[in-house]
C-alpha cells in the first residue's frame, strides 16, 4: 500500500482540449476538462523518458513569479522543456514592481514581446484573471493569492488517482490553515468534483465558517476530523501565523494540530498523507511520518507536477491555435 | 467513617428549588442525607445545631487575584485558601496577574498542584488570553485548557484590539471555554483616578466615565454575536453596561456577568477624603449606577457576585490618591455583603445564594453546587441575624485593606465544609 501503481496502459490518450483559453482555478472548470486533463496528464507520467519535444516547438513559456517558488517554477519550467517550448523564467519581486510599476503595465510590457504561454504566480487574489485580460497570451495560474493554485489540486488528484485507482467515494481530510491556503481551495472544488467527501480541519481561527456553506464540512478537534479518512492532505502553516496571532505558538500548532502518528490512527487503517510543500517539520507534521515511504505520497505529488502541467500547457496551446 | 450531622438548619439550594427546615447529614466527602425528617444520631463523630442558621451549597468566588507566585509575602496560596475557606467560600478561581503570569499549562500545573495540597477552599484558575497578558498575542489557550484552566482572562487593562480579540474569542469557541474580560477602554480610562463625576471635579482628581466600560463591553458583545463564544463581563460597575448586558441577553447571546460588593453597596461620594482604600477598578461609580446594579443582581442580568479580591501593599495605599494602586481585599467580606442585599434591598435569599453557587459554577462549567446526596460536601453555614463590624485588622489575609472597614454586617459565615471537611478556623 502507498506506492503507485502505474497504470502501464500505453494507448495514446490525445490532448486535452479546453474550452477556455486561460487555466486561471477549478471552480469553473468543466468536469470533463478536468478528467481530460488527468487522463493526458496519466499518459505523460507513464512515459517519463519518452520524447514530447515538438508538441510545443517554437512555443514561448514565460514564467512570471511575482512570489518566490522552487517547486512550481521548477516543475512548469520542466514541463514546458519536456515539450520543446522556449522558456523564460521572470522573477518580478525584484525588478519593475520596485520600482513602482503596476500589474497591468508589466502585462503591457510582456505582450509587446509576444509570448504564447503566462505561467504566473501573484501574492495578490485575483491577479492572473486581471493580467489576462490584457495580454494576448494563454494564462496559467501558478497561485494566486489564498485564491487558487490549480495545477496543484489536478496534481493531487492523480497522486491520488494513480495510488487508489479512484477518487469517487474516497474521504479526503485537508488539514491546517485553510483560510490561507490556495490549495485547499482548488483542492475543495476539485476532489468534491470528482465525488470525494472532503472536508476541512483547522483551528478556528484558520478556518472561515463560511466555507460550511460553500458545502465543506468544517472541523476544528483533529482527531474527529481525519476519522475514517483515506486521505490526510496536510498543509503548510506559515509560522509568523504562530506566533499570537492566529495561533498562539509552533508547540501549540504541533500538540492540537500536527499530524503524528497518535493522531494518524483515528484515519483510515491504510490512510496516505499529503503535502504541497514546502512542510514545517514538527508543527504541522511529524518528521516520521512525513519520511514514512509507505504512508506519505508527497515525492510521489512532486514527481507528478511536471506530467501534470505538461498536459496543462499542451491544452492551453490547443485552444489558442 | 466520618459522619457529621448539621441539624434543624433552614436548607436553601437553587439548583434544586429546595427551601425546608431539616437535617443534613455528611459521611466522609459525601452528602449523605438532605431532608426534613430529624434523623437519629448514633455513630455520629459530630452534631451542629444549625437552629435559625442557613444551609446553603459551598459559595464559589469566581473572581480572585491570587498574590501567589510573585508577591508572596503579600499573601500566599496557602494563606488565600486558608482565608477564604473560613470566609464560607468553598471553591476560588484565580485570576492570571500573577508574576509570572498564568498563561501556560505548566503555571496551570503548578498552582494546582500546590493548591492541592493545602487545606481551605478548592482551588480552579483562568489562563492569561494573551502571552503575559500583553494584549498583543494570543496565549497558549489549547494546552492550558487540556491542563484544566475554566476560562481566559485578562488583566486590568482591555485587549483594545479588536482583531485579536475576535481571534481570541473564535479560539475560546473551539475549547468552549469562556473569555472574562475585563472592560475598559484604553484610552478613555487611561491615567484616570475615579469615576468621571462631581466628586472627581471636587477633588482634582481625573476622572474616567463609566462607558468606559460600556464601550468595550458593547464591542465584545458584538463579537461574541459573531463568534459564538462562551463570555463573561466581570465585575460590572456602570448602568450603561447593564442596559447593553440586558439588551445581549434578551437577544440570545451565551453571556453572564459578576459585579463586587463595592459596586452595588457604595458610591464615588466615598473618595470624599483621598482614602485610598477606595481606589478600585473599575471605580466605585454614582449612586444611579450602584442601584443600577443592585436591580441587574436582582433580575438576573449581573449573575454572579465574586468578591474581586486584589491584594495590594500597604505601601502601595499609603499614597497620593492619583499615585496609589487600585484593590483590596474582599474574600473574607463577600458573603456577608452580599447578604446584606437581602436585609437593605430586599432580594430574595434564593437569588443571592444562586448568585454565589450555581450562576459562577455555570459561567465556568463548574459542576453546580447542590445539596442532595451522593454530592460533594461543600457546603456553607450562615447565620443571618448577627450584627458585626467589618475590621480589616481582624482578617485572616495579610492584606487587610478593604473599602468596607467599620462597616456594619447582619451576618456571618459560621460553617463551612469543603469536601467534608470544616475549614472554618
Amino acid at each position: 500500500m502507498g506506492k503507485e501503481t502505474p497504470n502501464e496502459n500505453l494507448t495514446p490518450v490525445t490532448a486535452a482540449s479546453l474550452s477556455k483559453k486561460h487555466i486561471l482555478g477549478i471552480e469553473n472548470m468543466p468536469i470533463l476538462e478536468i478528467n481530460a486533463l488527468l487522463e493526458r496528464a496519466n499518459y505523460f507520467a507513464n512515459q517519463p523518458k519518452a520524447t514530447f519535444s515538438t508538441i510545443l516547438a517554437n512555443y514561448t513559456v514565460l514564467n512570471i513569479f511575482f512570489e518566490n517558488s522552487t517547486r512550481t517554477r521548477v516543475s512548469f519550467e520542466l514541463a514546458a522543456k519536456r515539450l520543446g517550448a522556449s522558456l523564460l523564467n521572470i522573477s518580478i519581486s525584484g525588478s519593475s514592481v520596485k520600482k513602482g510599476e503596476t500589474l497591468i503595465d508589466t502585462a503591457t510590457t510582456l505582450n509587446a514581446m509576444r509570448p504564447d504561454i503566462l505561467v504566473v504566480r501573484h501574492h495578490s487574489s485575483g491577479a492572473p484573471l486581471l493580467l489576462s485580460q490584457h495580454v494576448d497570451a494563454a494564462v496559467i495560474n501558478a497561485g494566486d493569492g489564498r485564491h487558487e493554485h490549480p495545477t496543484q489540486a489536478l496534481l493531487d488528484a492523480l497522486t491520488i488517482k494513480r495510488t487508489l485507482g479512484r477518487i469517487a467515494g474516497l474521504k479526503i481530510a485537508i488539514c491546517g490553515d485553510i483560510n490561507n491556503s490556495r490549495v485547499a481551495r482548488s483542492n475543495m472544488y476539485l476532489l468534491s468534483a470528482l465525488g470525494a467527501d472532503v472536508r476541512f480541519v483547522s483551528p478556528s481561527t484558520l478556518v472561515s465558517p463560511f466555507f460550511s456553506d460553500i458545502g465543506i464540512p468544517v472541523f476544528t478537534d483533529m482527531e474527529e476530523g481525519i476519522a475514517g479518512c483515506e486521505i490526510v492532505m496536510m498543509l503548510r502553516l506559515q509560522t509568523e501565523r504562530m506566533e499570537g496571532r492566529e495561533a498562539p505558538s509552533q508547540r501549540e500548532y504541533f500538540q492540537l494540530f500536527g499530524l503524528d502518528s497518535y493522531k494518524l490512527q483515528k484515519a483510515a487503517p491504510d490512510a496516505l498523507i499529503m503535502h504541497p510543500g514546502p512542510m514545517n517539520r514538527g508543527v504541522e507534521i511529524d518528521s516520521k511520518i512525513a519520511d514514512d515511504n509507505n504512508k506519505s505520497l508527497i515525492s510521489t505529488q512532486v514527481e507528478l507536477g511536471v506530467a501534470t502541467r505538461m498536459a496543462c500547457l499542451e491544452a492551453i496551446a490547443g485552444v489558442k491555435l | 467513617m466520618t459522619r457529621t450531622i448539621l441539624k434543624n438548619g433552614r436548607i436553601i439550594c437553587p439548583a434544586e428549588n429546595l427551601d425546608i427546615v431539616g437535617d443534613v447529614i455528611i459521611e466522609k466527602d459525601k452528602i449523605a442525607y438532605v431532608g426534613e425528617k430529624q434523623v437519629a444520631s448514633e455513630k455520629t463523630n459530630s452534631i451542629i445545631d444549625c437552629d435559625g442558621l442557613i444551609i446553603m451549597p459551598g459559595a464559589i468566588d469566581m473572581r480572585v487575584q491570587s498574590a501567589d507566585p510573585g508577591r508572596e509575602h503579600l499573601e500566599s496560596l496557602s494563606d488565600l485558601l486558608t482565608a477564604a475557606g473560613n470566609a464560607g467560600i468553598t471553591q476560588v478561581i484565580s485570576l492570571p496577574a500573577t508574576s509570572p503570569v498564568v498563561d501556560s499549562a505548566v503555571m496551570i500545573d503548578s498552582l494546582k498542584l500546590r493548591a492541592s495540597s493545602y487545606s481551605g477552599a478548592l482551588f480552579h484558575s483562568y489562563g492569561a488570553m494573551t502571552q503575559a497578558l500583553d494584549n498583543k498575542h494570543m496565549a497558549e489557550l489549547g494546552m492550558m485548557a487540556k491542563a484544566g484552566a475554566v476560562g481566559f482572562a485578562n488583566s486590568l487593562k482591555s485587549v483594545g484590539d479588536t482583531l485579536l480579540m475576535r481571534r481570541i474569542m473564535t479560539y475560546a469557541k473551539m475549547l468552549n471555554k469562556p473569555v472574562i474580560h475585563h472592560c475598559s477602554d484604553p484610552y478613555l480610562s487611561n491615567e484616570t483616578d475615579m469615576n468621571e463625576s462631581e466628586t472627581a471635579t471636587r477633588l482634582g482628581l481625573i476622572g474616567g466615565p463609566g462607558v468606559a466600560e460600556t464601550i468595550i463591553l458593547e464591542r465584545d458583545l458584538n463579537l461574541v454575536a459573531l463568534t459564538g463564544c462562551r463570555y463573561h463581563a466581570p465585575h460590572i460597575s456602570a448602568a450603561s453596561s447593564v442596559e447593553a448586558l440586558r439588551r445581549a441577553k434578551n437577544y440570545g447571546l451565551q453571556v453572564t456577568a459578576d459585579t463586587s460588593p463595592a459596586y452595588f453597596l457604595l458610591n464615588d461620594k466615598a473618595v470624599g477624603d483621598y482614602n485610598t482604600a477606595f481606589r478600585l477598578d473599575p471605580p466605585l461609580r454614582d449612586e444611579k449606577d450602584r442601584l443600577a446594579i443592585i436591580e441587574a443582581i436582582e433580575d438576573g442580568t449581573i449573575d454572579v457576585i465574586a468578591s474581586d479580591h486584589h491584594p495590594i501593599e500597604m505601601d502601595k495605599k499609603m499614597l497620593p490618591f492619583g499615585q496609589a494602586s487600585a484593590g483590596a481585599s474582599g474574600v473574607e467580606t463577600l458573603l456577608p455583603l452580599a447578604f446584606s442585599l437581602h436585609h437593605t434591598s430586599n432580594i430574595s435569599l434564593f437569588r443571592i445564594i444562586n448568585a454565589l453557587t450555581v450562576a459562577p459554577a455555570e459561567a465556568t462549567s463548574l459542576p453546580i453546587p447542590k445539596l442532595a446526596i451522593g454530592e460533594q460536601a461543600n457546603i456553607t453555614i450562615i447565620n443571618l441575624s448577627s450584627s458585626d463590624v467589618i475590621r480589616g485588622a481582624n482578617f485572616m489575609s495579610q492584606c487587610q485593606i478593604t473599602p468596607f472597614e467599620h462597616y456594619l454586617i447582619d451576618s456571618k459565615v459560621v460553617g463551612c465544609f469543603v469536601n467534608g471537611i470544616s475549614v472554618m478556623k
